[in-house]
């Protein structure tokens, strides 16, 4: 079979990029494959295509609904019809019905919780699964920031379902993480492609600057000397609008704030003229960027610093996607790494809470059974966030045999395990920014994922030496006149005219 | 600004928790109620996401102003500094004629959508480009589409003409409306629409008033589709399904089709194993929106004239006040009247 003829059949490309043909032939051979591929780099065609060669259905699992919800619309712009989402979004009715028809579809995303429902593992017998996805594998992995209990029951799961041809795909793991892996898929043979985590093109750049507010003038500065468009990361919904509106007061008019709090028409307008160029920057929060398919995003400035090593790769990683030179700056004061352990600390249930939902359940012991319909009122009494909620919930639905006693002294060491890990991760990212030592910031991210650097990079980082200037705007920016705005004329060309004819 | 001008339409009567009610579009017969005595129709339901701290924050920076002078714990009154403001104000933005949150509320929002989402599948369409993120997501609206190009038996080149031609027409036919305010928020083929506050931006207005302004538009729309639907059948299509005459919540419109069977309210009460009151709150409420319902069966032609006179005489509109001129009435009969004596206007 010609790979490339399928590839442009159903996608329109005419050529794979790194990696995606041998992780595609791997599995049509029928080996179960594990791949490790960068961010940006087209990790979801590695199921896509072999989900259309093949007979049967393509499950996948994906940790995070953000990011099953993009695939899913990715899969339908590219005129997919067959593709179904299990989350919490979908109601009982809904769910129900879906099971039904499941043979109708051709991708269904699960996300990890949803495995645990009889009736969707029924469904999904009587399937004829041709490939069996694991999306963010490294969700698996005790040791990393982003663990999700779920997935240790993905391998039981898989059993059930008669262990079908397996694909796990993740953009960032330690060897540590690549055999939990396996042990917990009761993986026994597999082929594995492993790909530098490596951006050769994105140059690494951290720059230190004494307060807050010689950050936000240094970010001025930036962003009207750098050629765009471009990125900032935010820990802080707030900053975003706030520095965006500074940044306008600057003269800057094509700038926009995102971020996961805004509503969602105006989240979907922002990403679009972002897409369409109608902006030159966005002040985000992490929340942008997944699903988010612009080629030529030519800078990434932090200006938080991120929780981990991992979410860096993963947010300067949507830059310079057509593999032209981009760069990466993270500004960082003294005393920025308080910020990051507040968050980790806020994500997770504290001692009080933990304890407040306990002695509530000791006297409410008939919710134990059903806890999801009790999330207000506990969380009422005990003023968990949503995240901290979940952590709670999906810990104790596991441990329903034992007494509730024992199910929370479990919890605690859980919650504080899992701060341990979090906080190492942060010191870990500290540690990337602050060394004493100087040594290419590129080489210790790559030993930090047990790769060798193999590659001279030119203009490599700040450590290496660096020259700005090659990232400069290369024409002046010219601002567009808004005075010729006419309504009609607008209108019209919406409505009525053709532009794709003007272009030929 | 609206708020000072709210609180001058209330002056003092109700606490200023009822204008976030009444902005919000809560739905209770107290809101409505208020809606109507205080001639705020207009602008309820405008601002469905206004929170309880951020019109604190509102009040209590008005008050630095001294626009606002306190005469209990929560209600306020507009002093004289504030009242030329108002008029200052408003003399320079005046809140758009059509607007009409009472009228329009359950509706404005689902037509924007629709009307938004199909301005983008036309141009999408025209362009012969299908892969696209559509604005919204949502899988009713997703679904209504379809329904919508199947009724709409057009090709989808006369889609675009006919609702480019409905569009024009429309937006041209009143002096009053500044289309730029409707049509930089369209969404078409590789030119994506400006959010609110962009558009407020290029507009140099501030974002609470192009927000007014834009909903006023969306009314005017709405309001010019009722009046000539054979003029506008494509716009007409988007609500079809909504159109409702008078606008009634759901309870209330089953006990008005009780009444209209012949039953008294302790029946319906008994009925519906609602609370008396509650029932009268309905009454009320239909009374406040049907010109042609009458209150007579709850209470006699004489007594109605005592409480009318009692109204106008009175120096407040509380309840209370009205009451100790009529202390043979009771509060569903002062209701009543009312209701009918604001609808008068």
């Amino acid at each position: 079979m010609n790979l490339e003829i399928q590839l442009e059949k159903y996608f329109a490309y005419t050529s794979f990029r790194p990696g995606q043909k041998e992780i595609i032939t791997s599995l049509l051979e029928g080996n179960h494959t594990i791949a490790m591929l960068p961010t940006g780099t087209g990790k979801s065609l590695c199921y896509q295509l072999p989900g259309y060669l093949l007979e049967g259905q393509v499950i996948i699992i994906s940790p995070l609904l953000s990011l099953m919800q993009d695939q899913v619309e990715q899969l339908m712009m590219n005129g997919e019809k067959r593709v179904i989402a299990f989350n919490s979004f979908l109601t009982a009715d809904e769910k129900n019905h879906a099971l039904l028809q499941l043979h109708h579809y051709k991708f269904i995303f699960l996300s990890p919780e949803m495995l645990r429902s009889k009736s969707v593992i029924d469904g999904l017998k009587k399937l004829h699964i041709s490939l069996f996805v694991i999306d963010e594998a490294h969700c698996i992995s005790q040791w990393g920031y982003d663990f999700r209990p779920e997935y240790l029951k993905l391998g039981e799961s898989r059993d059930k379902l008669g262990k079908p041809l397996t694909l796990a795909l993740t953009a960032t793991a330690t060897k540590e993480v690549k055999n939990e892996l396996i042990a917990s898929l009761h993986l026994d043979h597999w082929n594995e492609f492993i790909y530098s985590v490596d951006r050769p093109n994105i140059s690494l750049v951290v720059e230190t600057v004494e307060s807050y507010q010689e950050k936000s003038e240094r970010i001025v500065e930036l962003v009207k000397r750098l050629e765009g468009p471009g990125i900032i990361y935010f820990s802080s919904k707030k900053l975003t609008e706030w520095m965006s509106a500074y940044l306008r007061e600057h003269g800057m008019t094509r700038v926009m704030a995102y971020h996961g709090g805004m509503e969602q028409e105006n989240r979907v307008l922002i990403q679009q003229q972002f897409l369409h160029g109608q902006l030159d920057l966005i002040c985000a929060t992490s929340a942008f960027g997944m699903g988010i398919n612009k080629e030529d995003i030519r800078f990434v400035i932090h200006f938080h610093m991120p929780l981990q090593l991992e979410s860096y790769l993963q947010e300067i990683g949507r830059a310079g996607r057509d593999g032209k030179k981009s760069v990466a700056i993270l500004l960082y004061s003294p005393g920025d790494e308080q910020l990051p352990y507040q968050i980790a600390e806020a994500e997770l249930p504290s001692e009080v809470q933990v304890n407040a939902v306990y002695q509530y359940l000791e006297m409410n012991h008939h919710m134990t059974t059903n806890l999801a319909s009790f999330e207000i009122d506990i969380r009422r009494i005990s003023g968990l966030t949503e995240t901290q909620w979940r952590i709670i919930r999906d810990y104790l639905v596991d441990q329903k045999e034992l007494l509730l006693k024992v199910q929370f002294q479990k919890l605690t060491l859980f919650i504080n395990e899992r701060l341990q890990v979090k906080k190492r991760k942060i010191s870990e990212m500290h540690l990337w920014i602050c060394s004493q030592i100087q040594q290419c910031r590129r080489k210790k991210i790559l030993k930090y994922f047990d790769e060798d650097m193999t590659i001279e990079v030119e203009n490599c980082c700040d450590q290496c030496g660096i020259d700005l200037t090659v990232f400069d705007l290369k024409i002046s920016k010219h601002q567009v006149a808004n005075s010729s705005y006419n309504w009609k004329q607008q209108l019209a060309n919406i409505l009525l005219v053709s532009e794709r004819s003007d272009e030929k | 600004m609206i708020i000072l001008q709210c609180l001058q339409h209330i002056s003092g009567e109700r606490t200023i928790y009822s204008i976030l009610h009444l902005l919000n579009g809560k739905k209770s017969a107290q809101t409505i109620q208020d809606a109507h005595l205080f001639k705020l129709t207009n602008v309820f339901s405008t601002y469905p996401l206004l929170t309880r701290s951020y019109l604190d924050e509102i009040i209590s920076s008005l008050c630095k102003q001294e626009y606002l002078a306190p005469i209990s714990e929560q209600s306020f009154l507009v002093t004289q500094k504030g009242i030329k403001a108002i008029e200052a104000y408003f003399s320079r933005h005046p809140i758009p004629n059509h607007l009409n949150g009472w009228q329009f509320h359950k509706t404005t929002k689902l037509f924007w959508e629709r009307l938004s989402l199909v301005v983008q599948v036309i141009s999408q369409l025209r362009n012969q480009e299908s892969k696209y993120l559509p604005i919204h997501k949502k899988r009713e609206l997703q679904k209504w589409l379809k329904f919508f190009l199947r009724e709409a038996h057009l090709s989808r080149d006369e889609l675009g003409d006919r609702l480019y031609d409905e569009l024009v027409k429309c937006l041209e036919a009143h002096p009053n409306v500044n289309p730029d305010i409707f049509v930089k928020r369209l969404t078409g083929f590789r030119q994506i629409g400006l959010t609110e506050g962009q558009a407020a931006e290029q507009l140099c207005m501030e974002k609470d008033e192009y927000h007014l302004q834009f909903l006023g538009i969306l009314h005017y729309m709405l309001e010019i589709c009722e009046m000539k639907q054979s003029e506008y059948p494509l716009l007409n299509l988007l609500i079809a399904d909504r159109r409702s005459f008078v606008p009634l919540t759901e309870t209330s419109r089953k006990t008005l089709s009780l009444l209209n069977n012949g039953y008294s309210l302790e029946k319906i009460s008994t009925i519906r194993k609602l609370k008396r009151s509650t029932i009268e709150d309905h009454v009320v409420e239909i009374a406040l929106n049907m010109p042609s319902f009458d209150i007579s069966p709850f209470i006699n032609d004489e007594k109605q004239k005592v409480i009318s006179n009692a109204i106008k005489t009175a120096t407040s509109k509380q309840l209370k006040y009205i009451r100790e001129l009529v202390p043979n009435a009771d509060y569903f009969e002062i209701r009543l009247v009312l209701a009918k004596a604001g609808e008068k206007k």
